[in-house]
This record gives structure tokens, C-alpha cells and sequence, in this order.
């Protein structure tokens, strides 16, 4: 469904965010990205819709090369969830969601902003899904909760009906309730439409509950693929290690059990 | 004050937030403002107006300007707010069918004309049957006023209408190229750059006189400047919801629509309510060269004299101003 041919990024600055990462993602799977801040998590994702381009190797969604002809239509069927949500905070939550099947809408609706029915009925049947209820449909997003925000977030993400859903810390700004609380809805609505989602996150503990497979970086570079189980027995530390913004409660996490999430929550 | 002890380190000290060279920049400014002050004949200004002041307090005895402003108070209250009109002028007068309120009035004139036999110049006294209207010229000076608003309502439009591709092209991240970006920024400068009342001069060589060379002039020079705001709110915007836009395949125009112009509306709506305001003051303005609307009559009516209907026009321009203002105010507050 989605591969990656040994792709490398070098910024203009001179960074090398990515260096030679193989990966294939099947179908519906939900990858967790893992790395500390600089490790290439949002680099990789942003290739996936051409928001960076490789400088060698190639992203293929879906059996087909991503190159400057057909970014657009294949950006149509990537989604995406922001960690800050990126919602336009004076525009009402219906709005907001409608937005999202902008790419589907001739300019004359985009700009009377009255979609086709069945992108409307759509409109709603998300964001019902994702918690929210009618009276909020006019609300101005601003008025929101973070949570709220990000629920709204994923419901326009969801407007385009992709096939890949990439989310860029979609908690990081969140509460640990909240957090568990839109991975959940975030996992679920996947799985329903069996979208394939690839999730960067800061936080271990998430990302062994949630994650079918877990994908590690450390300075551009591969380090661990496998699952949830596979990187408890290996220890969190090879990721972290050696690293100044290691998260607080990495050390502890390898320990961590549904158990003791139930307890914080 | 006790010493620390032990002393801090001698890398440990604050130096207050200026320094000598602080110090020598504002003397060289005092000293140029000192040097343009006496060009421009500053000194003089401020004896006059002291003058004035212990003239209008009885301290002095004599202040030009003092008796100057009270001149022109004197000639312009009583404002003028009756329209006299001779009936001889007037044509098909109807003695049984007068304008409301319009009543007949017998005014006698002193005239002085030379008798051709005694070549002596003799006075006499010539009676004229004129209309008085008590409101009449108020009520010409309002139709003035409307069609200065209305001047001022169709500037702004077209401004509007003009600064909206100006800005999408003058604003850096949208601008499909450098040369579209750079001709747009140009145009704007150099609607900018020329005056209302400049544009008006020329416009109305081109259009003759009247309000169309009028509502020109000002829509040009506030397209320049809305185009300018504009442009500036969405290079500003918060990148976020328009990333997320494009990342999804959007468009620019699609989303400017939906990731730029909710986000600046409320700057927006702000500009355009003072360009509409600076509108309305400045078409009272461009009518002095006759582009229409109650300018020209306030110049017509200045050349002659006649300075009791100058006030009449003044007290109305101050009262339309003062709504108007009421009026932003209020919009603002509800469109926010």
C-alpha cells in the first residue's frame, strides 16, 4: 500500500533528516512512529503527500510513484491530522469539517460554501462519530477544547475518504485523558474503513497500546520496526538513548501495562 | 548601604539602558528641529498665539490673529439656513402654490446708481418681492451631503472591488511569480503615492466636473491602500490551517477562501469601515476642484462671501462625521 524506497532527505541547511529507509506498509495497518524531536518522524510523513519531496528514493502509494504530475490527485487520497489540529480557529466546526472535501468541490461551492449533499450528510455522520453533537455544528472552533479541536481534526481528515492517514502528533498538545481518549476514536475510525494510518507520537506508552506495528528513528535512520511486544522486550532506551529531549516517563514505560493506564485514566 | 560581602564577581554589573550615544542622537535632533522650527517661522507662531490668548483674557491689547478668528466667527454665526430667492428669477412663479413652509417677503435694498443729468451719484431704495424658505438652503445642503455619501459609498466599493486581485497578487505566498508580485506592489505604491485631491485635478480634466471624477479619485487611492493592508493580513496569517489545506490538494484559491479570509475578516471589516470614513471626509474635500458633492458648493459658496452658508455646510459635515462614526463604531462591535 505504501512504500518507501530508500528514501533520504537533505535539507537546504544541510540536515540530513532522512538517510536510506526502506519500509512497506500494508493496508490498513496502524504504524506508530517513534523517535525523538528531530529524528525524522515528520519528514517521513511529509513525504508521504509531497509536503517534502525525497532528495533520492521514492514514495509509492497505493502501486504508484508520487512525482510533481499526479501529487495532486494523490494528495486527495492522503489525510491528515495536525498536532496544533490546523483548523481555521473563526470558522464554524461544520465549515471546518466541509473543508476537507474541498478538493472534490467546484470553486462556485467552495465559495458560496454549500456543498453537495452527500458531502454534507458526510459532514455530519463524522463528527456524530466522533463525539460531537448538533449544536456545535455552527459553534466558531475556537470555542472549543483542545480535544474537542482534535476530534474535529480527524472528522475533516475523514471528509476525503482516504486511503492513508497520516497524523503528526496528533496528542502532543493534549492531556493524557484526552490523548487516550482520540487514539482510541483515531484507531477505531481506521480500522472501520480499514484506512491505513501512519501516526507519529511522543509518547511510548500510546503507541505500545495503539500501534500494530511500531517504526523507530534515531537521526534519520531506521532502528526498529516490529511490534508493540517485540520493542517492550527490547527496551525503549535504544531509542532514547543519548538524546536531550528524552521524554520524562520513557524510563519506565518498557513496564507499563494496560493496567496501570486504566489506573492514570 | 551595607557592601556585599563578598563582593560579586566584577563581571556581575548594570549599566543603565542608555548610553552617550543615545544622549547624542537626541541632541542632534533637538538641534534639527531647532534649525527647521526657525525656517518655518515657529518662534513667530508661538508669540501670535500667546498674544491671541491674553488678548481673549484682556492682558493684551491687540492680537491680529485674535481679531482675524473673531472676524470670521462673526460672518459665519448665524449659520445660513434660509434660502431667499428672488420671485422675478424664479421661473413660472405660482403666487397660490408655494413650497411648504415658503412664504413672500418684501425686501428693501439700498442701491446706489449714477444719475446720467447731474452725473451725481444718487441712493435709492429698491423694493424686490423675494420667496423666503426657512429650511431651503439646509435642505439643499443635505441633498449636497447625500450625494457625498453616496460619493464616499461607491469609492469604497470599487476600492474594495479593485484592492481584491491587487492584494491576492501583491501578497508574497500567493503571487503565482515574482513579476505578478512585483507589478502588483508597484501599482499599489504609485496608487498610493498620488493624492485624492491630485487624481480628482486630473480626472476631472478627463470627466469634467461632477461626482464621477470624484468617486475615481477615491477609489483609486484607497484601492492602493486596502490592496497594501491586505496584501500584508494574509502574508501574516497563520500558516497552520492553510498548510493543512494544501496538504489535502486544495488549491490557492480555495484555500485563501477557507484558511486566510476567516482568520483577517475582522481586519478586513476594520479597514474598510475606515476607508469608508476616510471616504466620506475626503469627498468633501475633492469637491473644491470639482469632483462633486458638497465641496463644491463649500467652494462656490466660500468665493463669494457668503460664510453664513459656509457654516451651515461646516455644522453639517461635523454632524455627518459624528454619526458616522457612531455608525463604524457600532458595526464593528456587532461584525467582531
Amino acid at each position: 500500500m505504501l512504500k518507501f524506497h530508500s528514501v533520504s532527505k537533505r535539507y537546504d541547511d544541510g540536515t540530513q533528516a532522512l538517510s536510506e529507509v526502506h519500509l512497506d506498509i500494508p493496508q490498513g495497518q496502524f504504524c506508530v512512529l517513534l523517535g525523538s524531536s528531530g529524528a525524522g518522524k515528520s519528514t517521513l510523513l511529509y513525504m508521504v503527500n509531497g509536503l517534502v519531496t525525497p532528495t533520492t528514493g521514492q514514495v509509492e502509494i497505493g502501486g504508484k510513484a508520487l512525482n510533481r504530475a499526479n501529487m495532486k490527485s494523490i494528495r486527495r487520497t492522503v489525510g491528515m491530522v495536525h498536532q496544533q489540529f490546523n483548523l481555521t480557529p473563526r470558522l464554524s466546526v461544520a465549515m471546518n469539517v466541509l473543508s476537507g472535501a474541498l478538493p472534490f468541490v467546484s470553486y462556485l461551492r467552495a465559495a458560496a460554501m454549500w456543498y453537495p449533499r452527500v458531502l454534507r450528510e458526510r459532514a455530519c455522520k463524522l463528527l456524530a462519530e466522533v463525539g460531537l453533537s448538533p449544536e456545535h455544528l455552527t459553534r466558531r472552533v475556537s470555542e472549543l477544547s483542545g480535544g474537542q479541536m482534535q476530534r474535529v481534526g480527524i472528522a475533516r481528515a475523514f471528509m476525503l475518504e482516504p486511503q492513508v492517514l497520516l497524523a503528526d502528533e496528533p496528542v502532543a498538545s493534549l492531556d493524557p485523558r484526552v490523548s487516550r481518549d482520540i487514539m482510541v476514536l483515531l484507531r477505531d475510525e481506521a480500522k472501520r474503513r480499514g484506512t491505513t494510518v501512519v501516526c507519529s507520537l511522543h509518547q511510548p506508552e500510546l503507541a505500545v497500546e495503539f500501534a500494530d506495528r511500531i517504526i523507530a528513528l534515531k537521526g534519520g535512520k531506521l532502528i526498529f520496526d516490529g511490534t508493540p511486544e517485540q520493542l517492550v522486550a527490547a527496551g525503549l532506551d535504544s531509542i532514547y538513548q543519548n538524546n536531550e529531549s528524552k521524554p520524562a516517563p520513557s524510563h519506565s514505560v518498557p513496564h507499563v501495562t494496560p493496567q496501570m493506564l486504566e489506573a492514570l485514566a | 548601604m551595607k557592601p556585599l560581602s563578598p563582593p560579586l564577581p566584577k563581571d556581575w554589573q548594570l549599566t543603565p539602558p542608555w548610553t552617550a550615544k543615545h544622549l547624542l542622537i537626541g541632541i542632534a535632533l533637538l538641534a534639527l528641529l531647532a534649525l527647521t522650527g526657525s525656517r518655518l517661522e515657529m518662534p513667530r507662531m508661538i508669540t501670535e498665539i500667546g498674544e491671541a490668548i491674553g488678548y481673549s483674557v484682556g492682558l493684551t491689547e491687540k492680537s491680529p490673529v485674535a481679531t482675524g478668528l473673531a472676524r470670521i466667527g462673526h460672518s459665519i454665526f448665524p449659520i445660513q439656513i434660509a434660502e431667499v430667492t428672488e420671485i422675478s428669477r424664479i421661473e413660472n412663479f405660482d403666487r397660490n402654490h408655494l413650497p411648504l413652509f415658503a412664504r413672500i417677503e418684501i425686501q428693501e435694498t439700498k442701491t446706489a446708481h449714477l444719475n446720467t443729468d447731474t452725473l451725481q451719484m444718487e441712493t435709492g431704495v429698491e423694493k424686490k418681492a423675494v420667496l423666503v424658505e426657512p429650511l431651503g438652503y439646509l435642505k439643499i445642503v443635505l441633498v449636497k451631503m447625500v450625494e457625498t455619501l453616496e460619493i464616499a459609498l461607491w469609492a469604497t466599493v470599487l476600492s474594495i472591488l479593485l484592492s481584491i486581485p491587487l492584494a491576492y497578487y501583491a501578497a508574497s505566498n500567493y503571487s503565482p511569480n515574482k513579476l505578478t508580485y512585483f507589478l502588483s506592489r508597484s501599482s499599489i505604491s504609485l496608487l498610493r503615492s498620488v493624492p485624492e485631491l491630485i487624481t480628482a485635478l486630473f480626472l476631472v480634466l478627463a470627466f469634467g466636473f461632477g461626482p464621477i471624477a470624484g468617486v475615481l479619485a477615491l477609489a483609486l487611492h484607497a484601492a492602493g491602500f486596502l490592496g497594501k493592508f491586505y496584501a500584508e493580513d494574509i502574508e501574516n496569517a497563520d500558516r497552520k490551517p492553510q498548510q493543512s489545506l494544501e496538504a489535502i490538494g486544495a488549491g490557492k484559491l480555495k484555500t485563501l477562501w477557507y484558511g486566510v479570509l476567516p482568520q483577517v475578516m475582522p481586519q478586513y471589516v476594520a479597514y474598510n469601515l475606515y476607508i469608508l470614513d476616510r471616504n466620506v471626509r475626503m469627498a468633501t474635500v475633492i469637491g473644491l476642484v470639482g469632483a462633486g458633492g458638497i465641496g463644491q458648493e463649500l467652494k462656490g459658496r466660500f468665493d463669494m462671501f457668503h460664510f453664513g452658508h459656509v457654516g451651515t455646510i461646516l455644522v453639517v459635515i461635523f454632524i455627518t462625521v459624528l454619526l458616522l462614526d457612531q455608525f463604524s463604531a457600532r458595526t464593528r462591535k456587532k461584525l467582531l
